[in-house]
């Protein structure tokens, strides 16, 4: 259990700046995950704390120590690996206790707690078998004990689930978040699943091209992105790029122009839209005075159980998707018809066209918060 | 792995740079400098190259040489491609059996087809005298038509074997595409088929190639008065007045270059054709109808049984009662008795050499492929290409240049039984290095960060996690060194002398002093190493043939 600290750490290979000066603080016991597409740069740093990867510049410190210049073998940090790397040749309970071994433990010690360890994730009794005995999801669990056995000082997990069916996945997700409360221990979570990060973390490090865009708790990163790219990278979202704006920051997209403050003295902006946040309303439905009306007609409906999707032509041009959560039967007979979509304007995120940035609507952000809540 | 500072894995990569620049840069450095060296007033020459060309004896081994080459690429393929499709798209009765027999045959030394193709086709042959009867008149065995039959039965159980991996590995759902979209059989077989599998028949026809044009053994006991490029290199080098090391090495030379051509011409052809498609079904053999089966088991086991045929014959014959050259009727163990009296260091020998060869084979190549799988750099992708060249160097070169480096000082070794196992060992080792690369490529390289991370360091995760995962391939891999280092021929001939004498040399010289009886039980001892090496390592490498080639 001990804080990290990742003090501007570069790294670069021929031809790619895989690491660009990460800079994250992560507390003691906390479940951070590093989100990003692949070749972001997240394993790279994952693989960097655990000592497989020298950092051109910048430190890792875990506690007070410095750690970088140590080699892997004494960090005691806890991997788990995406492929599981569990030793072929030895038994369940010789894998548990190679840590240990390694370690010089007394042999009671250590048959006591590769026992412990394997009941913590509900593979006790399985010690004598065989590797290639076991299921997906039970390897990845014994490289689970595996790692936590030796009482790390922290644990990383370099995509963990990526390797199993859809139902196990949900299933190890929810017992990895459990071992970690109950142990406490600092872990490093990489994923490119943005659901399963939303979901398992306490707080999430979105990367791209080996750059943080945002850290934040699941709901800053899913409600308040910080970039376009952590905006369209988190959830789904619709992404109007590089729309007019008009003199003192009226946006005309849509049906009724509205002021917003925060555009004032911009031409343009990229509009970002969830597609829970519109609600669909007739042609001719009032639109309230803080929202936008965007009209269109409906090109497809998909029909997905508790959910459906719209996908709508706007009369503007683009065509975005909308969500209706428990639809009737007589909302999926639409096909081709006009509709109107209401936005309400705390709920549109804006950003720059150049930067990517977030452009924060004051007023709205505290509208916004309130409406989540 | 991070760290650049000098460790054990340097060392080694140090070792392997000195290993490779005594024993195979220096060598053949000497031959190239000794192939533009005038013999006489030692200025700078092409005579040699000139001579080659121009002259209607050398010319002539040059092109025999490709005529050779050639002609035992394609008969390999007609007699490899066939079975290799029957054998993977259509049910056969005893499908290990086949693949054992031709491993059998692959791994067989090389030059027993020859001797025991001559008891069969020559002159007083049993075979010849048999289809003379039914009205059959075959071309004399000694000559070309000897060559290419003993190296069409000797080389096609590698066009075989990687053929029928390469058929193994097609999705029989892209097959079933061509199918659906209205290919017939042939075209779909022709079209698709044949097109993804073309990687796999080439580097077994180039195989065939090298290894023709390469082996020395066989056309100097069946080639009669075919010159080829081996045999006159070597007759040049030996020949009773002094030799002609100049056109010698010329010789070698042009052999290098011819090897090194075709190599490249097969890489051209299958650039950008490295399919490597992800396999989520197998494909499974069909069913033929009762007489097409029968017709295809005759076809196969017709093939595989030919290849074996020699080894039968050989065998067959160790046992046959002789006095002398002459066959009496009746078995006895008479040519057994015989070697063990005359030639007991000849079979230690062997054995001594080829056992001295692997242990510095499995040492080093061990060692090397691990810093070649794991630690790639600007060095370990020098010393990756520098182990190709022993790939394309015939035995008979590599023994030439042997010669010429090391009967001088500084490094005064021919004639010592070291220079025969230094051979052995140079030119096996990058066999073992790519056995063990591609082990190591098959284990995950987290295994051993995962060993890292709970503790162990580098040596004790290397120890404790990726050798022993490592050793049944390297267990493998040694015996299969072991198979050709003890059957080598071509190189050993040029290195030995008395005192250390292997099998391989007496029983080619046994061989042309007409001594078929003691030929024949030399051989079938090394038959017998062979055959117990194979079977362990099918058992170390789950029956996998392709591990042979």
């Amino acid at each position: 259990m001990a804080r990290v600290e990742l003090r501007h750490i570069s790294k670069s290979y021929p031809g790619v700046q895989a690491l660009d000066d990460v800079d994250l603080a992560i507390e003691s016991g906390e479940f951070f995950t590093l989100l990003g597409p692949s070749g972001c740069g997240k394993t790279t740093l994952l693989r960097t704390v655990a000592g497989f990867i020298q950092q051109d510049s910048g430190e890792v410190r875990v506690g007070d120590r410095r750690i970088d210049d140590m080699p892997a073998y004494r960090r005691n940090i806890g991997l788990v690996f995406q492929d599981y790397a569990i030793f072929p040749h030895m038994t369940v309970g010789d894998n548990v206790a190679f840590g240990l071994k390694n370690r010089r433990r007394p042999r009671d010690e250590i048959a006591a707690r590769v026992t412990r360890a394997l009941e913590l994730v509900r593979l006790g009794g399985h010690a004598e078998r065989l590797p290639h005995q076991l299921s997906g999801g039970q390897q990845q669990r014994v490289g689970l004990a595996r790692a936590v056995v030796i009482e790390p000082q922290i644990l990383l997990m370099d995509e963990p689930l990526s390797n199993l069916d859809a139902k196990l996945r949900i299933e190890l997700r929810d017992d990895i978040r459990d071992l970690q409360h109950s142990l406490g221990i600092t872990t490093i979570y990489v994923t490119h699943d943005q659901e399963e990060a939303l979901v398992i973390s306490d707080r999430i490090c979105v990367m791209q091209g080996g750059r943080v865009h945002q850290v934040g708790t699941p709901w800053e990163v899913y409600a308040q992105p910080a970039t376009l790219f952590v905006a369209a990278f988190v959830g789904a979202m619709n992404v109007v790029a590089d729309v007019a704006v008009g003199a003192g920051g009226v946006l005309s997209f849509g049906a009724s122009p509205r002021a917003v403050p925060a555009l004032a003295g911009r031409d343009r902006v990229t509009l970002a839209i969830r597609l829970e946040d519109m609600t669909l309303a007739a042609p001719s439905d009032a639109v309230p005075s803080d929202a936008l009306a965007l009209d269109g007609a409906v090109d497809k409906i998909s029909f997905a159980g508790r959910e459906a999707f719209y996908r709508v032509r706007l009369d503007a041009g683009p065509q975005i998707q909308a969500h209706v959560h428990r639809p009737e039967r007589q909302l999926l007979e639409q096909a081709g018809a006009r509709l109107r979509l209401i936005l309400p304007l705390a709920r549109l995120h804006m950003f720059d066209p150049t930067t990517g940035r977030r452009i924060e609507a004051e007023a709205a952000t505290a509208a916004s918060v309130g409406a989540y809540q | 792995m991070i760290r650049r500072r000098f460790d054990f894995w340097s060392g080694v990569l140090a070792v392997a740079f000195v290993v490779v620049a005594v024993l195979m840069v220096w060598p053949l450095y000497s031959i190239f400098a000794a192939s533009v060296i005038d013999n006489r007033s030692g200025a700078l020459t092409f005579g040699n190259f000139a001579q080659i060309l121009g002259h209607p004896a050398y010319r002539g081994a040059l092109i025999n040489s490709l005529i050779v080459g050639t002609g035992g690429m394609i008969g390999a393929m007609l007699l490899g491609i066939p079975l290799a499709v029957l054998t993977t798209r259509f049910v056969i009765a005893g499908r290990d059996t086949i693949a054992t027999l031709a491993v059998l045959a692959l791994v067989s030394p090389p030059f027993i087809g020859a001797y025991a193709w001559i008891m069969m086709l020559g002159s007083n042959g049993w075979m010849r005298a048999l289809l003379a009867d039914i009205g059959i008149e075959l071309p004399s065995i000694y000559g070309m038509f000897g060559i290419l039959l003993v190296f069409s039965l000797k080389f096609y159980p590698f066009v075989f074997l990687l053929t029928a991996s390469g058929l193994g590995a097609i999705s029989p759902s892209v097959e079933e595409a061509a199918e659906s979209l209205g290919a017939g059989p042939w075209r779909r077989f022709f079209k698709v088929t044949l097109p993804l599998v073309f990687p796999a028949v080439s580097s077994g026809a180039l195989l065939a190639f090298v290894l023709s044009i390469a082996d020395f053994g066989t056309p100097s006991i069946v080639g009669g008065k075919v010159r080829l490029l081996a045999t006159t290199a070597f007759d040049l080098f030996t020949a009773e007045m002094g030799g002609n090391p100049g056109l010698a090495s010329a010789t070698s030379v042009v052999l290098i270059a011819v090897c090194m051509a075709v190599v490249v011409a097969q890489r051209w052809a299958v650039r950008r054709r490295d399919i490597a498609g992800s396999l989520l079904r197998r494909p499974s053999p069909k069913r033929l109808r009762p007489l097409a089966s029968a017709a295809a088991h005759f076809v196969c086991y017709a093939i595989v049984l030919a290849g074996s045929l020699s080894s039968l014959v050989v065998i067959y014959t160790s046992f046959r009662k002789t006095s002398g050259p002459v066959f009496h009727p009746g078995l006895s163990l008479d040519s057994y008795t015989r070697i063990l009296g005359e030639v007991p260091h000849v079979i230690a020998n062997s054995f001594t050499y080829a056992t001295a060869a692997v242990v510095l084979i499995v040492i080093l190549g061990t060692l090397i492929g691990y810093i070649l799988a794991r630690r790639e750099t600007l060095a370990s992708g020098a010393l990756d290409s520098m182990l190709l060249v022993p790939y394309i160097v015939p035995g008979v070169v590599m023994g030439l240049a042997f010669v010429v480096t090391f009967n001088v000082p500084p490094l005064q070794i021919t004639g010592t039984a070291m220079i025969i196992v230094l051979m052995l060992f140079i030119r096996r080792l990058p066999y073992a290095v790519r056995s063990s690369t591609s082990i190591l490529k098959q284990i995950k390289c987290g295994i051993e960060e995962a060993a890292i991370s709970l503790g162990a360091s580098p040596a004790r995760a290397f120890l404790k996690v990726t050798l022993p995962l490592m050793l049944p391939g390297i267990i493998a891999g040694a015996l299969m060194s072991f198979i050709t280092a003890i059957n080598e021929l071509s190189s050993s001939l040029i290195l030995y002398v008395g005192r250390t004498m292997t099998m391989p040399v007496r029983i080619y010289l046994s061989v042309l002093d007409g001594q078929f009886g003691t030929a024949s039980a030399l051989s079938t001892i090394l038959l017998a190493a062979t055959g117990l090496a194979v079977f362990v390592v099918f058992r170390f490498s789950d029956r996998k043939e392709s591990a042979f080639v």
